[in-house]
This record gives C-alpha cells, structure tokens and sequence, in this order.
C-alpha cells in the first residue's frame, strides 16, 4: 500500500493482508481471462491473439489517467510513488531473457504461478526453473555485477526525459495504445489459427 | 460502436483532458543518491546562525528565511523576514511555488535541525539547488545570537563585528517578538508568502 502507508504507518499484517487480498483479486482475474493458458500468451508472440498486448496495455493506460486525475484532485500524493529506477544495459539483456523464456515456456511469471495453481505441470516445472534463475543470478552476482548496475539512469520518468508535460505523454501514449490495438486485431484477422483459438 | 472501441475513445477523451490540466506536481525525485547525499552534506548547503544573522541585520534581498515550525510556533517567535511554511504542508504542496525563482537563496530552519535537514533533502531531490539549512536551528540561533555575552578585556576588530552583527540582529528578534499581537499579525500577514512576488514580476 505504497502511497498510502507511507503516510500512515499501518501495521505489518495489514499490509501483508492488503497484498494477500489485491494479490488473489490479481490471479483470480488472470485466471478467468484465460491467462492460465500458454496458447493463448504464445499467441502474442505468433500474432493470432492479442488479449496479452490489450489486456495488460489497457491496464497501463487505465492506472496512468486514474492516477493522474487522483493527483490532480489532491487525493494521491505522486511524488510518493516508488518509480522503478532504469539501469539501461540489465533492462535490455534482462529484456531478451524475459522474452525467451516467456516463448519457450510459454508463460509470464504471474501466469505461471496462477496457471500452477490450477495444477498445469508444466506451469510448475516454469516456475522452479524462475527459481533456478534466480538462484543462479544471485550466486553469479558479484561476475555479473558490472552488468548489471552499467548505465543507471536513475528513476526517471520518459516524460521528464523527453521533455513534455505529463498530461500531453499520457494522451500520447493513450492515442499510440489504440492504434496498436487496431494493428493487433488487424494482426489477430490476418494470422488467425481458429485449431487453437476455438478452444481457448 | 462496440464496446471496445467506446472504452477506446473514453480513454482517449479522458487523456485529453489530461493535457489541458496543470499537473506541475508529478515531478519527480530525480536526483542520484550518492550525489544527493554528498551535496547535502557538504558544507556550502548550510549557513550558520552567524551568517544568517548577518542577512537580517543587512537586509540581504537575496535571500528568504522559511519557518517549518507550526503555525503557532511561529506566530509566537520567529526570526524576522521568515515565512511560515509548517512542515507537513511543505512537503505536500508543489515546491515550484516556493522556489520557483532559484536566483533566492531558501534558508530553512525549525527547532532542531531535524526537520529543516529532511525538507533540504527533499528540494535538492526535486532539482531545487537554491536551498540551504541554517545550522542548528532555531534553538542554536538563540544559543549563539541571542544569548551572546563578551567576557574578556579586550576585543579584537573580527570578534566586535561580530558582536555587533549578532547584537543587532538580536534586538530586531526582540523587537518583532515583543510586538504587539495585533501588530504582529499585521507584520506577520505582510509577510505571508506569495508566489508572485517570488516571480519578482514588477520588480
């Protein structure tokens, strides 16, 4: 409860319990959106479904404006949310690795997990290769140090650095968000495997 | 129409609308750690209570006093020239109105040194270079300037200017502290912080 239990200190098993409940609301929506499948992620990827780009898009773009109308009303404090901080070379290379295993496995980390739930095997051999990895990223740590903290950048905003006014980044993006809907359903037509898809 | 492309053009009105408001308060905390904390704790980010003194008593324009304390704090003492900006609505509020003319040097203080230190950090986080602490706060600026005393026999020409500095500067504290509380409202209210005037437009 980032913003709000930095103004108020809550107790721990309140904010334990608070991302227990936004968590399980979290996976309980993966799962009824059909996120559970790894058809239906992989088709992303082969371009004949593109819930994954509208879906996690459309949630982007939501949070941005709501956030945005509630700093503008006073009622969230935006310089209090944690920005993530942008180490150029990791987030490129980490990029690459993300997206491999994601085609390969054919699964998000969140989707893994919530595809494990529903008791999918190969849901859980993906999620204890993630811990493999991280297991592995941690003990090559201090080789890969150089790597991974080059090109810090610091938590910067994409508006701040190009320049322009939150509010024009924002209808921007939202207008660049739609046209790729657009292209995507164009793209879902035009590659459209109804052997997976009617099943899905 | 079908109810994606509705929720498509809602958002899109939505962020239109986004454009058209001022949001100058989503700037963010940009500063590098490691280079924030040096420049923080480097000495030329504070002022000691004499070189404050020194400020008041020439009337330095250059320069604007900010009280963090409560509003009754300051309504009860207050170093003369400083303005009231309590703490908690300091750091809620978008500092562009505070600094926005960086070409003033922001002095803050509070009781301690601890609140006035936190606000330091977090302007010189937003990119406000013009700000300073006074060293110790308000209780070392009564310390050392209020409660000053020469004891010795002779005095040298630095230690005099010095006495002088802070003599002066304690009869002007004396002087707006024993106003009047009608008076010193009216003082006080003139001296409320407006952000045009720090945009020095007909200056």
């Amino acid at each position: 409860m980032a913003p709000l239990s930095s103004l108020y200190s809550f107790p721990e098993w309140l904010n334990i319990l608070t991302a227990l409940l936004i968590g399980t609301g979290f996976g309980f929506a993966l799962e009824q959106a059909g996120f559970s499948s790894s058809r239906k992620l992989a088709g992303m990827f082969y371009g004949y479904d593109a819930t994954v780009l509208k879906v996690f898009f459309t949630a982007a773009i939501v949070a941005l404006i709501g956030s945005q109308f509630l700093s503008y009303f006073g009622l969230l404090n935006l310089n209090q949310v944690y920005v993530n901080e942008f180490y150029v070379t990791a987030s490129i290379v980490g990029g690459i690795i993300m997206g491999a295993g994601f085609i390969m496995g054919g699964f998000c980390p969140g989707t893994g997990l919530c595809a494990m739930s529903i008791g999918k095997i190969d849901a859980m051999v993906f999620v204890a290769g993630g811990f493999a990895g991280a297991f592995l990223f941690t003990e090559t740590y201090p080789m890969i140090e150089g790597l991974a903290t080059a090109n810090f950048r610091g938590p910067v905003k994409i508006n701040e650095a190009l320049g322009l006014s939150p509010g024009l980044f924002t209808f921007i993006l939202v207008a660049a968000a739609a046209a790729m809907f657009w292209v995507a359903e164009l793209a879902e037509k035009k590659f459209a495997r109804p052997d997976i898809t009617n099943d899905l | 129409m079908n109810i994606r492309k509705e929720f498509s053009v809602l958002l899109i009105l939505l962020s239109l609308i986004l454009v058209l408001l001022p949001l100058t308060a989503n700037r963010s905390f940009t500063a590098q750690p490691e280079k924030l904390l040096t420049d923080v704790l480097n000495a030329d980010a504070s002022f000691t209570v004499d070189q404050v003194a020194e400020f008041i008593v020439r009337e330095d324009p250059t320069v604007q006093l900010i009280d963090l304390r409560p509003a009754g704090e300051y309504r009860s003492q207050a170093i003369p020239g400083a303005v009231n900006i309590p703490y908690a609505d300091f750091i809620r509020s978008d500092p562009e109105v505070w600094f926005g003319n960086r070409k003033v040097r922001n002095i803050f203080y509070s009781t301690g040194d601890t609140e006035s230190d936190y606000a330091l950090v977090y302007s010189r986080g937003l990119g406000y270079d013009n700000s300073y602490v006074m060293e110790g706060g308000l209780s070392e600026w009564v310390r050392t300037v209020i409660n000053t005393k020469f004891t010795g026999e002779r005095i040298t020409a630095r230690e005099n200017a010095l006495f002088e500095t802070r003599r002066r500067a304690g009869e002007m504290f004396a002087e707006l502290n024993s106003l009047p509380d009608s008076l010193k409202t009216k003082y006080l209210e003139s001296k409320k912080f407006s952000a045009k005037k720090l945009d020095g437009g007909c200056e």
